[in-house]
């Protein structure tokens, strides 16, 4: 298989080359040249964006500032860059057009887009930030998150399976709101709401805006308590017909390997009788050394102005730092567009697929942590050729399972959308929008005879399992939206009606029991299992509506003074039927007081602008039918002579269920300093989320369950962010730019009580056995969210047993301490977040770094708890068990001695491209560049990674078993021609 | 052209605003309560709920239930550390040193099983109570009769938890009041003497067609139970009463599993075996059958060595937790053939049909005993690095302490594989609970019908050589015999702290490495802290506040 991937990869590239030199392009156009330069130090500007207004033909500028352009239609060209007014001149008869730009008040005309419609950035009066592809973080992403990680202050994204090429990413807006509901905020997908990432392509994206506030969020209601994610993927358009070819190939190589005792260290330390005469690095053996990811899309787009295309398509092959650990993808996009009825009537339909085969076998946390547990001095395998399982307990050998099984996942998902707008009226238009996401996958299983399950619990006889899964999301909205001016007033208004109904049906059977390898999964029917009555079959379907309306209403007056107000109200088949319909209302207001005759000009200050915002959001984002009075099973009892499942209620019901509710405040500024050359924003809020859903407790008897799924508690946050943008050198040939964010976040616990019902406190995390170490993580009314909660480590006694500090300050073995010595020590929410972004180009050449960190936080790190301990003999053991823990004698204890300070700031990426200035009529664009992720990491933590999962109820616990974490080096090529 | 734009706008606008704005819940997987009731089946599935629910709390089924803090507690069965293993909290230990507190999962976990299936009866008894039989094929006097076991199922339930925590809210209605008080003991004892009373029988009488159903005999065996106590439960002894509701169930007139009436097993495998639902010496159990409705009474959780489950050719695994007390199996003679019938103390080899090659016929150790045959010792002290003396509940090892083999499953290729039912009332209780009464009816020395009917009953431990030695006499079955005798024959079966309360030992003896822990208040378990939160009404136990 690795031999047809490296030819493969060959191919493809040695095509691209091809395609490079031998691609055509032909037209009868005349062509305009010239160069363009900065309006005030007239050197020239690389990179600007040169278009044929009312057209899409355009190109961009060279390193030396120069640019030529075909053009068969148009009589205006518009000049744009970032940082810089955008400009527009008309085209003479003559051929050359020069231009000279000015530095600008940053972007202040980019388009926003802020849900069912777009607003200038210098409309916006709430916190939201909007990042187009250029600034997207270079290089590899396995998210689409990926791709704005450390772009956006407040939002918090941790990848928390590393590279794993078949996890996700963990995200998170201005800390956690809910108890129950959904954690990561809304994603919407070229309008569509909760869209799959698994559709987008990093190069199909052109913007990713994101909603922080509530008094933006509003607009999506009871979905948007944890912020909103606006995705907009690149459209067609009119012009000269493109192609664009992109490619990367990828290495992940291990950034630190933990450090266990060696063979001959485990026999010198461990309990006689233990060495098994072999010296395995077994850690080793599960890495794919070799591991190569490669990536292949190749984009068209073209078309008239009143219908145009785009349409991509892409080959991915990912392959994980572990063995048996890929997934292999392709797919595509399609996006049509007319206009017609004289520009009145509008049509823009999207196709997009993605089919991806996952291994999913590898990579696992356990099998980690048998790598590091298992006794080094056992060998793979016996002599007699089979696998070689230790009999500690919950031990098995993590070589033998991946040659032994086989868990494989093939997964489609398709969107279908489109959408017709109709202008019925001057600035009145009536648009409806239809949309179908269907998600599917097939999971297959099979465990060899000879494997230790089998043997185990199978009595030797295979075990196979087919699983699947099919989500299937169904969408309709309309929407009127009227646009006007009125002398100095200008008015954007909407309206409109949203309808979704999503089913999620499973199917999975399994059996064991087969005479033979032979069949795998493929004859599941032929097991013994399913004749003793011991194979399992399982089914499940799952629904949900959602029905909404609702309406924005924007004003301006005087192109200074901003005002927004928003309203959704919206039904979810999953609240009570007392409560069946909210009302989610927002305002915000924007003064930009850089407008004012009194600013007007002003040598220093550009542009500044002050807003503010309160905004009700909601969070229904929780399991279905849980306000009805269900039956469920409760295992099979005699009933006259036969078996057949016994049925109670499965909970308390609650009619009065309903959504979780946040109320946001948002007060921000957006600055402009010193020509431009320092921009920025800062935001501070205050958000309370009340009637959190939870499993509260409630008097038993008279109810028949001890808890109630009900709306009780309240959890507060609030913090700040900050958005800087410098330019400290901007020359002909060099230029500097720096982008820093920042913030700073607190989350309390206000309330889990009221008359009826309460909850002492929650835990979480609860720490692996043996020992029944408890949860690590409390929360109390009144505390914070994310502390560790336990013992407070005193020494050692003389015989190295532990001692922890009672209440009352005296030093006790364990067993002594209760519930009430435990007390607070420690908390793994970071307090900061920060990034900081260097970019440098030089010519042709550009580089940027990257750093990103998190600050105040702790991390338990269990690593040390259970494996640097002698009492983990006779299983391997980390080397600081003798060393750093060496006076310890005694068993794993849950305590602050395993609490580390977990700050950091990481080198995430750096990336170095160039750009070819080719004279070919061919090719228009040609970039190479190298990239490095997580490269550096600067920390005082022990452990492997201090960014661990922080979004969340548990945080800031490093696991026994983890996905290795990995430096990742990337070389691709962008072609355009 | 204007018009038509808007028109064509409109409607299409129109197409979306009429659309749907209902937003019921189609409910695909599991069933609305309206729904259910439909036929007899549907009935039963309702009525038979609680019984599958007492497989948490009743048996030791991995949780902290009735059984769990009735052995924990008392002079039998423990918990101990093992190295690494087991500590779990201090909870364990807790329960073995008497020392737990109101804000205890050991106080939460068995009031909140308890009264959860309590709660289940209730709901049955209010559905059922809506619905007009007739018109789903069934009749008024199946509705009576459902009815019947129903509410003394219900009596159950409280009269195990009025053996934990004394004085409990009675509450017969779903939600209904909001935050009861909670009656004290003798009140509690009362309301469950009456609804078995008026109950028991209405019940039809054991049959093999009842297994695992709530029938006269299972009515008579708590009645027995419930005035066997009456002296520590309502301050007023009802020894005649408890002697007449034994007679019930001995005479037969309360059926049996096989046969006319219930007798006792001469093997003392028979009641717990694979087969034992058609024991005629058992009277009330929860039934199982692993093999055709694939539900099992899961013991190997709590009671089997990880390693244990290759004893026997099984297929599910232990956790190394619960064992026999050094002074509890010494309590037991050599002669005694529970002892080794009961308990696991060798290395056994594994099963022939486990083995994977030929020289894996012995099981081993994971922890201490790494590689090394597993032998259980009766000793929970740290063997492996010389220690000596009685050990202690943190000083265990991986093989500490003998095991649980009272209830075996059979190996995995059988047919009847893992079908035990989980025994609750078995005759020989019903022969001690007679003996007893007689006994402390005659001023606690036994009468010589008190001596045969535990002799009837100690005979089948012992050869017929070594029996005319072993017999008791009324000399020899003092009150402090009765008790050890008691504990011999039905250790594991979770009734182990109601007997030594009712001997008045509970909180006066020390065992093993537990000293008197001297207060009442041991006696009950504290009213869960949670619930004196949530309830207002709500009394703390004595000793508790």
């Amino acid at each position: 298989m690795k031999k047809t991937s490296t030819f493969f990869m060959r191919v493809s590239w040695l095509g691209a080359l091809l395609l490079l030199t031998a691609s055509l392009a032909y037209s009868q156009s005349r062509t305009i040249r010239g160069t363009v330069k900065d309006a005030k130090d007239q050197s020239p500007l690389p990179g600007v964006t040169v278009r044929v207004v009312g057209t899409s033909t355009g190109t961009q500028t060279g390193g030396d500032g120069t640019y030529s352009l075909n053009i068969t239609t148009g009589a205006q060209l518009e000049f744009s860059y970032i940082g810089y007014e955008t400009l527009t001149i008309a085209i003479g008869s003559g051929n050359t057009v020069n231009a000279s730009l000015a530095l600008s008040s940053r972007t202040l005309e980019d388009v926003v887009v802020v849900g069912y419609g777009t607003l200038k950035k210098k409309e916006v009066t709430s916190a939201v930030t909007s990042i187009k592809a250029e600034n997207f973080n270079p290089g590899v992403a396995r998210s689409p998150m990926d791709l704005v990680q450390g772009k956006v202050p407040g939002l918090s994204i941790t990848r928390v399976s590393g590279n794993n090429p078949n996890a996700g990413a963990s995200v998170q807006m201005r800390g956690i709101t809910t108890l129950s509901g959904s954690i990561g905020p809304l994603i919407v997908i070229d309008g569509v709401p909760g869209g799959n990432l698994d559709l987008l392509q990093q190069e199909d994206i052109a913007s990713i805006d994101v909603l922080r506030d509530g008094s933006a969020a509003a607009i999506y209601g009871t979905r948007a308590n944890g912020g909103v994610i606006l995705v907009t993927t690149k459209k067609g358009r009119s012009g000269e017909p493109q192609f664009n070819f992109s490619s990367y190939l990828q290495r992940d190589a291990i950034a630190k390997k933990p450090r266990f005792l060696n063979a001959e260290e485990f026999k010198a330390n461990a309990p006689a009788g233990n060495d098994l005469g072999g010296s395995t690095d077994i850690y080793d053996l599960l890495i794919n050394k070799k591991n190569l990811s490669q990536y292949y899309t190749l984009s068209a787009t073209g078309g008239t102005d009143k219908s145009n295309y785009r349409v991509a398509g892409y080959y991915n092959e990912g392959e994980g730092i572990a063995k048996r650990n890929s997934r292999k993808q392709y797919g595509g996009r399609l996006n049509v567009n007319q206009t017609g009825l004289q520009g009145k009537m509008t049509l823009q339909a999207n196709l997009a697929a993605n089919f991806n085969k996952a291994d999913l076998l590898g990579g696992s946390n356990g099998d980690f942590e048998q790598a590091v547990q298992r006794n080094p001095t056992a060998p793979v395998k016996k002599p007699d050729g089979t696998y070689l399982e230790t009999t500690g307990f919950n031990n098995f050998n993590p070589v033998a399972r991946q040659e032994q099984e086989l868990s494989e996942r093939d997964q489609q998902t398709i969107q279908g959308d489109g959408k017709v707008t109709v202008e019925v009226y001057k600035g009145l238009r009536v648009s409806a929008f239809g949309a179908v996401v269907r998600n599917t996958w097939n999971d297959r299983q099979y465990r060899l005879r000879a494997s230790r399950s089998s043997q185990q619990d199978y009595q030797g006889g295979g075990y196979a399992y087919k699983g699947n899964r099919v989500e299937l999301d169904k969408t309709f909205e309309s929407v009127i939206d009227y646009n006007n001016n009125f002398g100095e007033h200008g008015i954007t208004a909407l309206a409109g009606y949203s309808y979704q109904y999503s089913t999620i049906e499973t199917y999975s059977a399994n059996n064991a029991g087969f005479l033979t390898d032979a069949f795998q999964d493929w004859n599941l029917g032929n097991g013994l299992y399913r004749t003793l009555g011991r194979a399992g079959m399982a089914s499940n379907k799952v629904d949900n509506t959602l029905v909404a309306f609702f309406g924005r209403v924007n004003y301006t007056f005087r192109q200074r003074y901003f005002a927004q107000a928003i309203l959704r109200h919206e039904g979810s088949s999953r609240f009570g039927a007392n409560h069946k319909w909210a009302d989610f209302p927002a305002f915000s207001a924007g003064w930009t007081i850089s407008e004012e005759d009194f600013l007007k000009g002003h040598r220093v200050i550009n542009q500044l602008k002050l807003r503010a915002g309160y905004g009700v959001t909601g969070n229904q984002g929780f399991a279905n039918y849980q306000s009805l009075i269900l039956l469920s099973t409760g295992g099979a009892y005699l009933q006259n002579g036969s078996w057949f499942e016994t049925y109670g209620p499965s909970r308390n019901p609650n009619p009065d269920l309903r959504w979780e509710k946040k109320k946001e405040w948002n007060i921000g500024v957006d600055f402009s300093l010193w020509g431009n050359r320092l921009a920025g924003s800062f935001d501070v809020y205050q958000r309370k989320t009340e009637d959190l859903l939870a499993n509260y407790d409630t008097q038993l008897p008279p109810f028949v369950t001890s808890q109630i799924f009900t709306n009780v508690g309240t959890i507060s946050n609030k913090g700040f962010e900050i958005v800087l943008n410098a330019v400290p050198v901007q020359t002909k040939n060099f230029s500097y730019n720096i982008d820093v964010t920042f913030n700073r976040q607190q989350n309390e616990m206000t309330s889990i009580t009221n008359d009826q019902y309460r909850l002492e406190k929650l835990e979480f995390g609860g720490l692996p056995s043996p020992g029944a170490l408890g949860n690590a993580i409390r929360v109390v009314e009144g505390g914070a969210l994310g502390n560790f909660f336990g013992k407070r480590f005193a020494g050692f006694d003389d015989n190295g047993k532990w001692l922890f500090y009672k209440k009352d300050g005296s030093k006790v073995p364990a067993g002594q301490i209760t519930q009430d010595d435990l007390t607070v020590i420690g908390n793994g929410v970071p307090k900061m977040m920060f990034s900081w972004n260097n970019v440098f180009r030089y010519k042709n050449w550009d580089l940027s770094l990257f750093f990103r960190g998190k600050l105040g936080y702790d991390i338990l790190n269990l690593q040390e708890l259970y494996f640097g301990n002698k009492a983990w003999f006779p299983n391997n053991v980390l080397q600081s068990a003798i060393t750093k823990h060496k006076a310890l004698n005694d068993v794993p204890q849950y305590s602050d001695y395993y609490l580390e300070k977990g700050g950091f700031m990481k080198l995430d990426n750096i990336a170095l491209g160039y750009n070819f200035k080719l004279k070919s009529s061919y090719v228009r664009s040609l970039r190479i560049y190298a990239a490095g992720r997580n490269v550096l990491t600067f920390t005082k933590y022990s452990g492997l990674d201090p960014e661990l999962e922080d979004n969340g109820l548990t945080t800031g616990i490093d696991g026994r078993g983890f996905y290795p974490r990995t430096q990742s080096y990337t070389i691709g090529l962008n072609l355009g021609f | 052209m204007q018009k038509k734009y808007i028109v064509a706008g409109l409607a299409s606008l129109m197409l979306g605003m009429s659309a749907c704005t209902n937003l019921e819940e189609t409910v695909y997987s599991e069933i609305p309560a309206q729904n259910f009731y439909k036929n007899r089946t549907e009935v039963m599935a309702a009525v038979l709920r609680p019984f599958t629910h007492a497989n948490a709390w009743a048996a030791p089924t991995g949780q902290v239930g009735f059984w769990r803090v009735s052995e924990l507690s008392a002079d039998q069965l423990a918990w101990p550390q093992k190295g690494r293993h087991g500590f779990d909290g201090g909870d364990w230990i807790r329960l073995h040193n008497h020392a737990w507190i109101a804000n205890d999962n050991n106080a939460w976990n068995p009031w909140r099983l308890m009264f959860w299936g309590m709660g289940f009866c209730n709901n049955t008894i209010k559905d059922l109570s809506a619905i007009d039989f007739k018109t789903i094929g069934m009749t008024d006097e199946d509705k009576a009769a459902i009815i019947a076991e129903t509410k003394v199922l219900r009596a159950w339930h409280y009269l195990k938890l009025m053996d934990l925590y004394g004085n409990i809210p009675i509450v017969t209605e779903v939600g209904v009041p909001v935050s009861p008080v909670n009656a004290p003991r003798a009140e509690v004892w009362a309301f469950i003497e009456k609804e078995l009373k008026e109950n028991v029988d209405l019940l039809p009488p054991l049959s093999p067609a009842l297994v695992g159903r709530v029938t006269r005999a299972a009515g008579y065996a708590m009645l027995a139970e419930l005035y066997l106590n009456a002296e520590k439960w309502a301050d007023t002894p009802k020894w005649d009463e408890c002697i007449a509701a034994c007679n019930k169930i001995l005479d037969g007139s309360c059926g049996s599993l096989s046969g006319a009436a219930p007798r006792l097993e001469t093997d003392l495998l028979k009641p717990f075996d694979n087969l034992n639902h058609t024991s005629p010496e058992n009277l009330f159990q929860i039934t199982y059958d692993y093999t055709v409705g694939n539900f099992r009474f899961g013991w190997n959780g709590d009671l089997w060595h990880y390693e244990q489950k290759k004893l026997y050719n099984a297929n599910f695994n232990g956790n190394n937790g619960i064992v026999v007390i050094p002074t509890a199996f010494d309590a037991f003679s050599d002669k005694d053939l529970r002892k080794k019938t009961w308990m696991l103390i060798d290395t056994a080899k594994i099963d022939v049909a486990f083995r994977t090659n030929f020289n894996d016929s012995i099981v081993k150790g994971t922890e201490e005993y790494a590689g090394r045959p597993l032998v259980f010792v009766k000793e929970i002290r740290r063997n492996s690095e010389g220690e000596a003396g009685e050990g202690g509940m943190t000083r265990g090892e991986e093989n500490s302490g003998a095991r649980f083999n009272k209830y075996r499953p059979g190996p995995q290729t059988s047919n009847v594989y893992w079908n035990n039912d989980f025994v609750l009332y078995r005759l020989a209780e019903i022969y001690f609970n007679k003996a007893e009464a007689l006994t402390r009816k005659n001023g606690g020395t036994a009468t010589q019908e008190a001596v045969d009917l535990v002799n009837e009953v100690r005979k089948r431990a012992f050869s017929a050589t070594d029996w005319p030695t072993e017999a008791y006499t009324v000399a020899k079955l003092t009150l402090d015999e009765f008790l050890a005798e008691r504990g011999r024959e039905f250790i594991f079966e979770g009734k182990r702290r109601t007997d030594m309360i009712r001997f008045g030992k509970f909180t006066t003896a020390s065992w093993w490495d537990h000293p008197a822990s001297g207060q009442d208040k041991w006696e009950l378990f504290p009213i869960p802290y949670n619930q004196m939160i949530l309830n207002k009404n709500l009394k703390q136990n004595p000793g508790y506040e």
